[in-house]
């Protein structure tokens, strides 16, 4: 799954430690999910919807299978 | 309860290790040479005093984890979990066989090699996941630290309990701790070279 997390801390001026704060993650998972390495759980991705204001949808795109 | 940071979590850790290693060395040569029951029941058990806050630390750091890290957790569980019941399994039939001699000192192993398996397979896991030097700045002791640590523990136990210790065990003493000093050298040039490429 492609994710525009990377783009959207970027646009806010948060690091990934910011995010992972912000998420009560740790930066390692941060750094899975944007890397796409590891994908979200539905109240994760929901958490992270919420915090961009942005639809769940818009911020995660299914990859190509 | 708040979530211990990585920080709190390894000074609290090093704190009982340490506690765990004096023990080892200044009570269990005690030992074999008291003769009072109770005060033997005291001295064979205060090693597990600090091991059941080690525990404690490890169910509590599992317990706050987040979705990532407690898969890494089970899979690292997972892992210790089966190789323990695989060498108990082999190490059990070959007692009962009459080819290998184990006495209960063998159970003191089982811990040490589980956390081993764990620390080991969590390590490769998160690797998969994306970790490298970069989230290891994280941690408040860098991974080659700890295995110099382990390392140099491991030789100065066996030094020091050289004249209390069986030959296994002293030569299990000394090659766990040399193995140690030697990913901790590895882990550390490691570090050193991806810190170079990240600068240059």
């Amino acid at each position: 799954m492609n994710n525009l997390v990377r783009d959207l801390r970027g646009e806010h001026g948060w690091s990934q430690a910011d995010l992972a704060q912000k998420l009560d993650v740790s930066r390692q998972t941060i750094n899975a999910i944007e890397t796409g390495k590891y994908d979200p759980s539905l109240p994760l991705a929901f958490k992270i919807a919420r915090l961009f204001g942005m639809p769940i949808e818009m911020i995660f795109v299914p990859g190509e299978e | 309860m708040s979530r211990l940071s990585e920080k709190q979590y390894t000074r609290r850790a090093m704190v009982a290790m340490a506690l765990y290693t004096a023990f080892m060395l200044l009570a269990w040569p005690l030992v074999r040479t008291t003769t009072s029951v109770p005060l033997k029941v005291c001295l064979a058990l205060a090693p597990v005093v600090p091991m059941l806050y080690v525990i404690s630390l490890m169910f509590r750091r599992i317990r706050d984890s987040d979705e990532l890290e407690q898969r890494m957790h089970l899979v690292g569980l997972g892992v210790a979990t089966a190789v323990l019941g695989t060498l108990s399994l082999i190490a059990g039939f070959l007692s009962a066989a009459g080819i290998l001699k184990l006495d209960g000192t063998v159970l003191i192993w089982v811990f040490p090699v589980t956390v081993i398996c764990y620390g080991i397979t969590r390590w490769w896991v998160s690797r998969r996941y994306g970790a490298d030097a970069a989230c290891d700045d994280d941690a408040a002791v860098p991974r080659y630290v700890w295995f110099l640590l382990g390392g140099c523990i491991g030789l100065a136990t066996a030094w020091f309990s050289r004249h209390s210790l069986d030959d296994m065990s002293e030569g299990f003493l000394c090659g766990a701790g040399a193995g140690f000093l030697g990913m901790g050298l590895i882990s550390g040039i490691t570090r050193w070279q991806r810190r170079r490429q990240v600068h240059d």
